[in-house]
């Protein structure tokens, strides 16, 4: 048993068929005896450049523990598949399960929109808080003026 | 000095920037890039070679995966 990551691009056409397709290498992979680690799913990413004249596809990272054997039925069957553009395979020495930077960039976007429906409590803060900052202000406007009109004096 | 104003400055090789050199970072390892898509030398860029080697590789996966282009 060995430890493997592997990255595959899907046809964005194919984009509503990455649940199955993930499920059904899932079980390639379970039933052989293999563990899944990590499973992530990154969405529809712009490529950097076309491949095949397309400009989008869908990206899939797992991180799993199996046999050559199952590997190489896995690699097969992306070879056969035509939804997956590109795949890659990388040896790792361990169980990698923590999840990626791609995953966790994605999650960092969502808090923002978090926040962005959140203003309304913080203003109602601010209300709040805006009666003894216009005292203060007024207070510190005072002497200004009373200097001001001093100096014009 | 002079030189200051020629560099654009790199990110420092600390732990933790040493830990983003992976190839699902392609928007950390975008800064080692030209804007023509060639790696920076470490002559210029001065990355420890130890460190150099990392991204070289990470850069040369994520342009696999068109996450990074090969040119522009």
């Amino acid at each position: 048993m060995r430890h493997y990551e592997i990255v595959f691009m899907v046809h964005p056409s194919q984009s509503e068929q990455v649940s199955s397709m993930t499920k059904r290498y899932k079980d390639m992979i379970e039933n052989g005896g293999g563990k899944i680690h990590r499973l992530e799913d990154w969405g529809r990413r712009q490529l950097a450049y076309p491949i095949n004249k397309i400009h989008k596809a869908h990206y899939v990272l797992m991180n799993i523990e199996c046999d050559g054997n199952i590997l190489q039925e896995l690699t097969n069957s992306f070879k056969f598949n035509d939804a997956v553009i590109r795949e890659l395979v990388l040896h790792k020495d361990r169980a990698i399960t923590e999840p990626s930077p791609m995953a966790t960039s994605n999650k960092e976007s969502q808090p923002r929109e978090e926040v962005f429906k959140e203003p309304a409590p913080t203003k109602a803060q601010e209300i709040v808080a805006e009666p003894e900052a216009v005292v203060d202000a007024v207070a510190v406007t005072e002497p200004e003026a009373e200097s001001q009109s001093e100096t014009d004096q | 000095m002079f030189r200051s104003y020629r560099f654009k400055k790199f990110p420092a090789m600390t732990d933790e920037n040493v830990s983003k050199l992976n190839y699902m970072n392609p928007d950390f390892l975008k800064m080692f890039l030209m804007e023509s898509g060639r790696i920076i030398p470490t002559r210029v860029s001065k990355v420890p070679q130890k460190h150099q080697r990392k991204l070289t590789r990470a850069i040369k996966l994520a342009r696999y995966l068109a996450l990074l282009p090969y040119t522009d």
